[in-house]
């Protein structure tokens, strides 16, 4: 992998009673980077993401920031996890989930506006976040994460609950925040999806690695000619 | 703020608060009718008047309808401020962001103490109507008494929030926060009926703490320990409420921290401070005694041959045991096992309902209860000898008076007022200009 490595996750595992979810997942990431990690149900990728973030302790393996150990206690200063299908304050109106997450962040109403302007929430914002439909909430909640003021953004099935304009706008917006400056891990099941925004693909099955790189250095891995992710995803699992 | 909003959005705090209203509302026009018959038979009996106190006969029972909500309804309410989080994801996102587990359970502990502090206003609007009614009010009683229900909610929250750090359901927790908070109940009641360890362990439940301010009496060990307790019940929770940690190191810091509140508890339990708070003094014997208890160097050992559950023994502890405990430097009281000697059982001892009190290697054998009969045989077996001192004389608050008609209040008013509230707090907001 060229040139500085932000990220790298060294022999990371977690069990669950006996269930082995991870098994020794090892990968790096570049600063800008937009990595797709790809994989059927259950294949691991929550875990993975919530183990990288210091939501679940890891059984063993290691977090390296910039080439040092990051410990579960400093991982929220690098990076911020959005989880999918949550619904945070639901009693509460939208724009007071918003303004909650720009006073704690310090961050200035500018910020927040533009946040929302480009998301489009603008009309949605006097109602409770409960009550929003399931493509208005998952826009709240991409605004949540794109105002958490973090290097590294890990985002849960972000294309979850949105039309395929809808689909379209937020894939913009994130490849928008990776030139800014930002890095992102995005968990994607819709291959078609992963591959209109993602520059790197690790792709995980029953919590084991079975590729990782671009999709030319995939296609040579599996060992296919077709510049399909999906027919190397098949190939390699 | 955002925890605040968290309580006062949800239905369980609006409801908790509408029920103590309407109990409340029962439970004093009840005490003011029963009061009021007493007082019939008390005006011109000025040895009956005395009998008239509003503490017990007004604000304890009033109260009450607190200490049910406290002990029933206060769970829900502080077990959904947790558990609401993790279930809707909101957790996940609150232990990412720059705030520690500690300042998140501080945040969400300040809610709920508003949210108590809004439940006794609602309660406490019968007060008003007693002083309206002619009733009368000795303050101290009343701080005392507002002070042990307030810790003892403290308490109750801490036990419901380490409930809902622990269980993956709200309904998991408000078993786990029930059973804990009803466990003192079957436990004061087992103690009743049963002597030795259940006894013991009974003087050290939340009910029993909170019974002392019901009586009138400030018990600085109550009161640290309480506090104590609720601390201990909150810093488990900041332990347990992170996800990322591993279960082997928040074992290792929730038995620093029970080490250390039972420690604390330990020492507060040296803490001798009593205070009488009643116009009535019910707590203390005359001073002129206390000094000569206070004055008994050497342990005194009394022997009780009466079962637990005999109301003779009851009475004993109300009037005599209790104040014995708090001025005699060095006491130890043995209840002897009677099972099965009781009034009414079929195995007869002689020695049943006797008391031995023993001082300085002497003797004395009482069947009496009462402090008139037994302080004497104290100061005999110290070699002291006691003049009463004069004390002011108390003469009783008995009032006639008819509070149904404040119905009105507790059933309507005070309800729909609530009601309203909700409604607004809900509407707050919804047609603000939007900040985009």
């Amino acid at each position: 992998m060229d040139g500085i490595e932000l990220l790298r996750a060294e022999r990371l595992s977690k069990s669950f009673s006996g269930f082995k979810a991870l098994r020794e997942v090892s990968f790096g990431l570049r600063e800008r980077d937009i990595l797709g990690i790809i994989g059927p149900n259950g294949a691991g990728k929550t875990t993975l993401l919530e183990c990288l973030v210091g939501l679940l302790p890891a059984n063993s393996g290691e977090v390296l920031w910039k080439n040092q150990p990051l410990p579960n206690s400093g991982r929220k200063d690098a990076m911020f996890y959005l989880p999918e299908d949550i619904v945070p304050y639901r009693e509460q109106l939208t724009f007071r989930l918003t303004g909650f997450f720009r006073d704690t962040y310090g961050l200035s109403h500018e910020r927040e506006r533009d946040v929302l302007v480009r998301l489009q929430l603008e009309k949605v914002l006097t109602r409770r976040v409960g009550e929003l439909s399931r493509g208005y909430r998952r826009r709240v909640l991409l605004a949540l994460a794109l105002l958490a003021p973090k290097p590294l953004l890990l985002l849960d099935e972000p294309f979850d609950g949105l039309d395929p304009r809808q689909t379209v706008e937020v894939a913009a917006l994130l490849r928008d925040e990776s030139a800014a400056g930002r890095t992102l891990i995005l968990s994607i099941h819709q291959l078609a999806d992963a591959a209109r925004i993602c520059g790197r693909f690790l792709l995980l099955v029953e919590g084991k690695v079975v590729g990782c790189g671009t999709m030319e250095e995939l296609q040579r891995h599996a060992g296919v000619d077709a510049e399909n992710l999906e027919a190397i995803f098949f190939a390699l699992t | 703020m955002q925890e605040l909003r968290n309580v006062f959005s949800g239905r369980a705090f609006w409801t908790t608060m509408i029920a103590l209203t309407l109990l409340t509302g029962y439970s004093f026009i009840q005490a003011v009718d029963l009061y009021s018959q007493a007082s019939k038979s008390a005006v011109g009996y000025p040895e009956l008047a005395r009998g008239m106190v509003p503490l017990e006969g007004i604000f304890v029972p009033t109260l009450g309808a607190f200490y049910l909500a406290a002990t029933l309804l206060l769970p829900f309410v502080a077990i959904r401020s947790i558990a609401l989080d993790k279930e809707t994801g909101a957790l996940k996102l609150l232990l990412q962001m720059p705030l520690t587990p500690a300042w998140l359970v501080t945040t969400k502990v300040a809610a709920i103490a508003i949210a108590i502090v809004a439940l006794f206003l609602a309660a406490l609007s019968f007060i008003p109507i007693w002083l309206h009614l002619g009733g009368h009010v000795h303050t101290p009683e009343l701080l005392n008494l507002l002070t042990g229900h307030t810790l003892y909610a403290l308490d109750i929250a801490g036990v419901a929030f380490l409930a809902a750090t622990l269980s993956d359901s709200l309904s998991t927790a408000a078993i786990f926060a029930l059973a804990f908070t009803l466990g003192f109940w079957v436990m004061d009641f087992a103690a009743t009926a049963s002597g030795g360890l259940l006894h013991r362990v009974s003087f050290y439940s939340l009910t029993a703490a909170l019974h002392q301010f019901e009586q009138g009496l400030f018990n600085l060990s109550a009161v640290l320990a309480m506090t104590l307790g609720a601390i201990g019940l909150f810093a488990l929770t900041a332990t347990w409420l992170p996800t990322g940690i591993a279960t082997r190191e928040k074992l290792l810091v929730s038995l620093a921290i029970i080490l250390f509140v039972s420690l604390g508890a330990l020492g507060a339990s040296q803490a001798r401070v009593f205070i009488d708070v009643t116009e009535n003094r019910r707590n203390s014997f005359n001073p002129a005694d206390e000094a000569a208890l206070r004055g008994m160097q050497s342990p005194l050992f009394v022997w009780i041959y009466l079962s637990p559950e005999d109301s003779r023994l009851k009475e004993m502890e109300a009037n005599v045991l209790g104040k014995l405990r708090r001025t005699v430097p060095r006491l130890e009281i043995r209840y002897e096992d009677t099972t099965g000697r009781g009034l009414f059982s079929s195995v007869p001892d002689d020695r049943y309902g006797l008391i031995i009190y023993e001082y300085n290697g002497k003797q004395a054998e009482s069947r009496s209860n009462s402090a008139r009969e037994i302080l004497p045989l104290l100061h005999e077996l110290s070699g002291t000898s006691v003049t009463p001192a004069k004390e002011p004389d108390y003469r009783g608050y008995p009032l006639i008076a008819d509070a149904s008609g404040y119905v009105v209040w507790f059933y309507g008013i005070l309800p729909a007022f609530i009601l309203f509230s909700w409604w607004g707090l809900r509407r707050v907001g919804t047609t603000k200009t939007t900040p985009a």
